[in-house]
């Protein structure tokens, strides 16, 4: 098993009046190559628990193994090593670094693997490649379109190979068109092995996974795989 | 993540914001330059006043003394001086006073800077580092003989005789003719305007106060010994103040009716000269280093605003793996990397006030030393380092997904 949560719970202001419970007991496991849509309104906790499944944020209560080692009893360098070698993330905002051009934003997960820089910018450009935006490698994010954005974040996900990709919300800000590529670039990924979690409210893009976890009030309120017919 | 890498992305980032970043030198800039200006213009001006000691002659001793009840004791004191021979190189009584020189229309009394007209023996210039440059010295001779005769600084001869020859012309001292014999060489190449050079003077036998009809104890004001090297000097200030308070008593004691003494040596002066040199050099350095301090809190609050400003550039590294001390790393590398440049800037331009402020103050070349600079600088790497501790370590403190929620 890839991933697995048992009773994860995070909660906010516990013991008070105020009291959130953003996951309220959260069982779930994910197998390697899955492709995973996991749905919901917003508020729902779907970004609270993809934050907890990339290791971004801690679990108040519960369990959460990644490759059968407990996420919990590692420190933070090996959590950071853990994010960047198998997870790529893929976020609505993009959350490309402004001041970097599209090569240098796809490298930087490569910097912090410590690969010498040749073999860092071959590894880089590659994933442009794979994205399509080879020839504007040296354009910053501000000259470029949200699409041509989400594929340079895409890339910067992809660069190191990770074994998972979580994707939060990755078409929300894109128009439907480009939307759809960046679907079907997943899926194209998740053919090549990669497991992808992929967090959205658009019951439509859910439609598109093979396995649908629908999530409300910070519970799994539905998990089914479904049959999918991919272009 | 190595230390280039970290490096590198600083300078990115620097590079990025260069007006902000340079703001931030400034402080550091200014500081540095300040604290290194005025060190060492400080020590330019202790150099220039040791060299002026050397230039008096070395190894001297300063004696004054003086009896309230007007008894003749220059002889005595000048006696038992000599007699120390063993310690002492030369003595010479060394007197001077506001004598008009004239030769031929020149008059001193009509110059900015009248020649000092100094009365000494035949050991003068040994006492006080002159050397002659042409003809001779005063002798043993026209000091027992009484003698009219003077030997010229290389300043007072030029200002007389311009090109032509002093050498056995005759030059009225208040009216009393004396035959230049020699003269000595440059010792103190004044370029300082209003500043007195030792060059300026002319040298009579002592004894020839007679011939002046001046009262000699008016003006034989002291005594200038030179000690042998070593701990002549010391011993020789010794034994002579052991003299004289046999002779006046104790200078020091208020009730003391004899009279009074002043005994002095170069070490001492020496010391107080490098003891208040240090002292400004604390003082004004402390003030300058204020500015530094300044400096510093100014990157720490660069640095925060940074830190603040780039939330969300932290989340997106964490997320995509930095690890939290690449984080401190790379915002402990910006701080130190402006404050680096800031401080060699700096450098640059402390030397340059420092070169600058030499030749206007002091007209003499004054370079920083290597140890300032080279301190200045660690000094403000250090700064930097410091002071970018602290948003360093509130930047990687973030959860990452508190991080990327910023905006």
């Amino acid at each position: 098993m890839l991933i697995k949560l048992q009773n994860v719970y995070k909660i906010y202001s516990e013991g008070l009046e105020a009291e959130v419970r953003a996951l309220d007991g959260i069982n779930l496991e994910i197998d390697y190559g899955e492709f995973v849509a996991v749905v919901g309104p917003s508020g729902s906790g779907k970004s609270t628990l993809m934050n907890i499944l990339g290791c971004l944020d801690v679990p108040s209560h519960g369990s959460y193994w990644i490759d059968g080692v407990d996420v919990n009893e590692r420190s933070d360098a090996q959590l950071s090593f853990l994010r960047n070698k198998q997870i790529g993330f893929i976020f609505q905002s993009f959350n490309l670094i402004a001041s970097m051009n599209a090569l240098e934003n796809v490298e930087l997960p490569l910097i912090y693997q410590g690969i010498a820089p040749a073999k860092r910018q071959a590894l880089a450009m590659e994933a442009l490649g794979r994205v399509g935006l080879a020839q504007r490698s040296h354009h910053r994010p501000s000259e470029m379109s949200g699409g041509q954005q989400q594929r340079v974040a895409i890339a910067r996900a992809i660069a190191t190979k990770p074994p998972i990709i979580m994707a939060d919300e990755p078409t929300g800000a894109l128009d439907s068109k480009t939307g759809r590529e960046v679907l079907s670039f997943l899926q194209g990924l998740n053919r090549e092995g990669s497991t992808i979690i992929l967090i959205t409210h658009d019951n439509s893009i859910a439609a598109t996974a093979k396995r649908l976890v629908r999530i409300s009030d910070g519970r799994i309120v539905e998990d089914k795989r479904q049959e999918v017919s991919w272009a | 993540m190595n230390l280039w890498q970290a490096f590198k992305m600083a300078l990115r980032s620097i590079r990025g914001n260069k007006g902000r970043s340079f703001l931030t030198m400034l402080g550091i800039i200014i500081g540095i330059a300040a604290v290194m200006a005025t060190v060492s213009i400080i020590q330019g001006m202790n150099q220039k006043s040791m060299e002026m000691y050397e230039r008096m002659g070395s190894n001297q001793i300063m004696v004054n003394a003086n009896a309230y009840n007007g008894m003749p004791l220059f002889d005595d004191l000048y006696e038992y001086c000599l007699q120390l021979n063993d310690l002492v190189e030369g003595v010479t009584p060394q007197g001077s006073f506001n004598g008009t020189v004239t030769y031929g229309t020149k008059n001193s009394a009509n110059m900015d800077m009248p020649p000092q007209v100094f009365l000494g023996s035949h050991q003068y210039s040994l006492c006080n580092n002159f050397q002659i440059a042409r003809g001779r010295d005063v002798t043993k001779i026209d000091v027992d003989n009484d003698n009219n005769v003077c030997v010229l600084g290389s300043a007072a001869a030029k200002a007389f005789f311009d090109l032509s020859d002093p050498l056995g012309q005759s030059l009225a001292i208040n009216g009393v003719p004396f035959t230049v014999v020699g003269i000595y060489m440059e010792k103190d190449p004044q370029d300082q305007p209003g500043w007195y050079s030792m060059d300026n003077m002319v040298l009579l036998p002592y004894t020839a106060s007679r011939a002046l009809k001046q009262d000699m104890s008016s003006f034989m004001s002291q005594l200038v010994v030179k000690a042998k090297n070593g701990p002549a000097a010391k011993e020789a200030t010794t034994r002579i103040i052991g003299f004289l308070t046999n002779l006046l008593g104790d200078p020091n004691d208020p009730a003391n009716t004899k009279g009074s003494f002043f005994v002095s040596n170069q070490d001492s002066w020496k010391d107080e000269s490098a003891q208040v040199a240090n002292m400004m050099s604390m003082v004004l350095g402390g003030i300058a280093g204020i500015s530094l301090l300044v400096g510093g809190i100014g990157i720490m609050n660069i640095m925060l605003v940074t830190v603040t400003e780039r939330t969300r550039e932290i989340g997106i590294r964490r997320a995509i793996g930095a690890q939290r001390k690449s984080i401190v790393m790379q915002f402990l590398i910006e701080a130190g990397v402006i404050c680096g440049i800031g401080g060699v800037i700096g450098v640059l331009l402390g030397t340059v006030l420092s070169v600058i402020g030499g030749q206007l103050l002091l007209k003499m070349r004054i370079l920083p030393s290597p140890t300032i600079t080279l301190g200045a600088v660690l000094f403000s790497v250090a700064l930097g380092i410091i002071f970018g501790l602290y948003p360093a370590i509130k930047a990687s403190g973030l959860q990452p997904v508190a991080a990327l929620r910023a905006e």
